[in-house]
């Protein structure tokens, strides 16, 4: 070292360590072990340190133990196969990972350094090892290891969370999302046995929906106010891990319970909620996914993260596929609320419209529905599907609904599930719309503004039917009232008419008949049409026909009464158009004069002869601006037995038929029934004619002069009938010069027979209708009375015991046939007319 | 409602009922209630004319042989006016009716019951 003089001091020569550095000491307790070993590895010398390190005695070693000795068993082999021939090759060894066993069975971490020293003869004469404590090395190096492992798993689960995130984002339903977050806890975890439910917050309660189980989740709905584990957790909203089922039985036993069942060590319950990862405040539970593991197993907090993970990402699938849920259903509503309103106005009818509703509702929102209607006394029913809830309570509540005007969406009764809601328009309630969504569907409450469109469009529909309906029923009241007007009787002649509504729902339309007495021996008739249907139609049909009889007048005749009317036409604006056949007929000279505005030719039948048309008179429509409207008239006679008709379109018109083809029948007909008894004529013509199926209205008159040969009768079962009977039959017998006496008993014995019916055959039935035929030939006159009642033969009392005196008394030949109820006939001898 | 068929008036102290029309099933029972209300209270005789009366059934019979039997218990005297011939005269005859009940002349039959 002095070598290096000069101006640079040697400080290995001035600088001296403040003690002294005694060799022995600084071998002894040196910051490392050192053993020396002879070359079969017998430990000869060993230092302090080594010794403090591992807990052995110097005579335990020194003499006593190979270095290999104190190694452990894998160290053992590793010191056998490498360690000891490269010493015995190169003649050292660095840095060889050796675990030393200590005395306590502790296991010391160090790194080994050795020498081999040779004697002079190259011989092996001793080996000096130097053994570093490195615990803290290889602690560091299994940190490492486990952080490698670490962010292996963390990769998988990280993996598996992608997939799961990605099946989340593809599924559309909340049954998908749930079958995706299902497969989750496997994927990441490796757990065993996962399920699903879901919250369903219209039936408060926890669905099970999806489970790894390979026969799908087992039906079971908890309410979520049950103490059931997953409902508690629902309501937490905070995950809960059981990693023993000693931990699961503290806090719920039917879990721990249920963790022994399925051979589950932890368990696992996640609620799914809304918001972000670490938002608590206003996340909603959608629902919870339980899994658990077979192996008893702790969650590390990166795991645990994971789960909290999964938990929101499949909460935020769930609340995304509500919302795609609420708008699919309120279009799919939408679109049934548009289309009920169109299919309803395609129906104007109450009833059938009434039915249509039901039936769109039944099974599309709901499987029983009822709609109810305040209209008549007893109301309207119209009811599809079932089965429906128990009668009497709903009764009670479409009671309570009708007067509140409140709908009842559910029910403490026996049907909770069944709604009942007003049909309302204009501030009045006209009715109920009762109905039970179907099951597994949402509920009514659920349902609630859909139900209320449903049932304002549904109350509207209904309302404008039922003011159609009732415009409909005004309207045929004014017709029939108008119709109904008291037809002249006369022994002369007789007056048969039919009127016969158009079947399809049509309104009523505005054709009309007529007959009376222009003077006590002029008898006007007339039929006619005024254009367009309806209370209009009805309203001028009325003042038309009114008109006409006020405008006849012995003098006019037919062809000023038309001018007239013209000029009626002019003030009256819908009547414009309307035709009319109108005849007058003198009674006493049997001549006809008939004028037809732009209506049908009559159709008259003269004794002998075939049936004709009139097709004189003929002028164009009232008010006519287009038609010849020079009125003109012209003169028939009319043999005695002559038969007139006089009829509407309605009668020959037929789509599917030319209208001369319609003449052509129309006469073939009428010939064809020139012999049946006027009674029913009319009525017999229209249902040859056009049937049941007839798309317009038909109105016929038939005038028949000279007399019946037969007369005919049906009369309700009531006493005031009896005297128009008797005023029919008096002028009946009367026209064929039938003598007073004979008259007086045969009207005496007749009535006596009607009475008896009404009051023995129909005394329970106010309805019956007895049928009164009489017959007259030069010597008898023979009168039947057939009533279809009941009698009992007993009450054969006093007063009606008299009643049948006085009619044995009276006719000549009574007999009585008690087949299916009575006809009693009885016949009187005549005498000859005086 | 029953004015139609049957009125009320007095001759001296006797009570004199009119019916008139057809007298049948259908108004009988009717008329008869209206002359029990108005008529067999004052003690003084009745007198029942039928000679307007146009027909008349067995209800109509019923309903005066009720009358004159309900008058005969009370000691009123009572007289049916009846036309010579006509439908009241047929069916009372062929009823049967007594006839010391039957006259043919008001004025007679007045003097008869006061």
């Amino acid at each position: 070292m002095t070598e290096s003089g000069g101006d640079v001091p040697d400080v290995t020569q001035d600088l001296r360590v403040p003690w002294d550095e005694d060799p022995g000491d600084l071998y002894e307790h040196a910051p490392c072990g050192y053993l020396t070993t002879l070359p079969d590895g017998t430990i000869v010398r060993v230092n302090e340190t080594f010794l403090a390190w591992t807990g052995y005695d110097r005579a335990d070693l020194v003499g006593r133990r190979r270095f290999r000795d104190l190694l452990s068993p894998g160290d053992k082999i590793w010191y056998e196969t490498h360690y000891a021939p490269l010493l015995s090759m190169q003649g050292d060894v660095h840095e060889v990972a050796f675990d030393v066993v200590c005395a306590d069975g502790r296991r010391l971490s160090t790194l080994v350094n050795s020498v081999l020293g040779r004697d002079p003869g190259g011989s092996p004469r001793a080996v000096r090892t130097t053994i570093f404590d490195a615990t803290e090395r290889r602690g560091y190096e299994k940190e490492l290891l486990a952080a490698r492992h670490a962010a292996e798993s963390s990769e998988q689960r990280v993996r598996a969370l992608q997939q799961v995130v990605a099946d989340l984002a593809a599924a559309p339903t909340a049954t998908e999302v749930a079958e995706a977050v299902v497969r989750a806890p496997g994927l990441a975890f490796g757990a065993g046995h996962s399920s699903v439910w879901l919250v369903d917050p219209d039936r408060a309660q926890l669905n099970a929906v999806a489970s790894t189980d390979p026969g799908g989740p087992a039906p079971d709905d908890i309410p979520t106010s049950a103490t059931r584990p997953v409902a508690e957790v629902a309501r937490r909203g905070d995950l809960h891990v059981f990693a023993t089922r000693a931990e699961a039985e503290v806090e719920f036993p039917e879990l721990a319970a249920a963790m022994r069942r399925t051979g589950c060590r932890t368990a696992v319950l996640l609620p799914l909620t809304t918001g972000f990862a670490g938002e608590t405040i206003g996340a909603e539970v959608l629902g919870v996914l339980s899994f658990g593991f077979a192996e008893q197993r702790g969650l590390t907090d990166s795991e645990l993260r994971v789960v909290r993970l999964l938990g929101h990402q499949a909460g935020q699938a769930l609340d995304r596929a509500r919302l795609y849920d609420d708008a699919r259903r309120r279009e799919e509503r939408a679109i049934f609320l548009a289309g009920t309103t169109r299919a309803l106005e395609e129906i104007p009818r109450l009833m059938p419209r009434a039915h249509r509703l039901v039936e769109r509702i039944v099974p599309d929102v709901a499987e029983w529905a009822a709609v109810r209607l305040q209209v008549g006394p007893a109301g309207l029913l119209a009811e599809a599907g079932g089965p429906g809830p128990d009668p009497e309570r709903l009764a009670e509540r479409v009671a309570t609904v009708v007067a509140g005007g409140a709908p009842q969406l559910t029910d403490d009764g026996p049907d909770p599930d069944c709604a009942v809601l007003p049909l309302t328009a204009g501030g009045k309630v006209l009715g109920t719309l009762a109905l039970r969504m179907a099951p597994g569907r949402r509920t009514a409450a659920a349902e609630a503004q859909f139900l209320h469109d449903l049932a304002d469009r549904a109350g509207l529909a209904l309302e404008n039917a039922r003011l159609y309906e009732q415009e409909r029923a005004i309207a045929r009241t004014l017709q029939r009232s108008l119709l109904a007007g008291d037809l002249p009787t006369d022994p002369r002649f007789a007056v048969e008419t039919h009127y016969q509504a158009a079947a399809h729902d049509l309104e009523v339309g505005g054709d009309w008949y007529d007959a009376f007495l222009i003077t006590p021996d002029k008898l006007a008739v007339v039929v006619g049409d005024v254009v367009g249907r309806g209370i209009d139609a009805a309203t001028t049909m009325g003042q038309l026909r009114s008109a006409i009889r006020a405008l006849a007048s012995a003098e006019a005749g037919p062809a000023r009464l038309l001018e007239r009317l013209d000029r009626f036409v002019d003030r009256v604006e819908s009547a414009r158009m309307a035709t009319l056949a109108y005849c007058e007929i003198d009674l006493k000279s049997s001549e006809m004069t008939y004028a037809c505005a732009g209506h049908l030719p009559p159709l008259l039948a003269e004794p002998g002869d075939s049936p004709r048309y009139l097709l004189d008179g003929r002028s164009g429509a009232l008010g006519s601006r287009a038609g010849r409207t020079a009125r003109v008239e012209h003169r028939a006679q009319l043999p005695a037995g002559s038969r007139l008709l006089l009829y509407t379109d309605g009668l020959i018109e037929r789509r599917n038929r030319r209208i001369d083809k319609g003449f052509e029948v129309l006469a073939r007909t009428y010939a064809g029934r020139r012999d049946a008894p006027l009674p029913g004529l009319t009525a017999g013509l229209a249902e040859s004619l056009v049937g049941k199926e007839h798309a317009d209205d038909v109105c016929l008159l038939c005038l028949a002069l000279g007399t019946e040969e037969r007369m005919e009768r049906s009369i309700g079962a009531d006493p005031v009938q009896i005297a128009l009977l008797r005023k029919d039959l008096r002028g009946w017998l009367t026209s064929h010069q039938v003598d007073g006496e004979s008259t007086q008993a045969v009207l005496l014995a007749c009535s006596e027979a009607v009475a008896n019916a009404i009051e023995h055959g129909y005394r329970d039935d106010p309805f019956g209708i007895v049928d009164v035929t009489a017959t007259v030939t030069a010597d008898t006159v023979e009168v039947k009375v057939t009533d279809r009642g009941n009698w009992k033969a007993s009450e054969q009392d006093v007063a009606r015991g008299r009643g049948l005196q006085l009619i044995r008394q009276v006719m000549d030949q009574v007999t009585f046939d008690r087949a299916e109820g009575t006809t009693v006939t009885m016949r009187r001898t005549r005498r000859r007319a005086r | 409602m029953t004015e139609e068929w049957v009125t009320f008036a007095r001759l001296g102290r006797t009570e004199l009922v009119r019916l008139a029309g057809e007298i049948d099933l259908a108004n009988a029972p009717e008329i008869g209630r209206e002359i029990q209300r108005r008529t067999g209270h004052s003690g003084a005789g009745v007198l029942i004319d039928l000679t307007a009366v146009s027909f008349l059934d067995s209800a109509g019979v019923r309903l005066l042989d009720s009358l004159v039997g309900d008058l005969d218990r009370s000691g009123t005297p009572i007289r049916l006016v009846v036309g010579e011939t006509g439908a009241a005269r047929m069916t009372l005859q062929l009823c049967a009716f007594r006839d010391d009940l039957m006259s043919t002349d008001l004025d007679r039959a007045a003097n008869e019951v006061s």
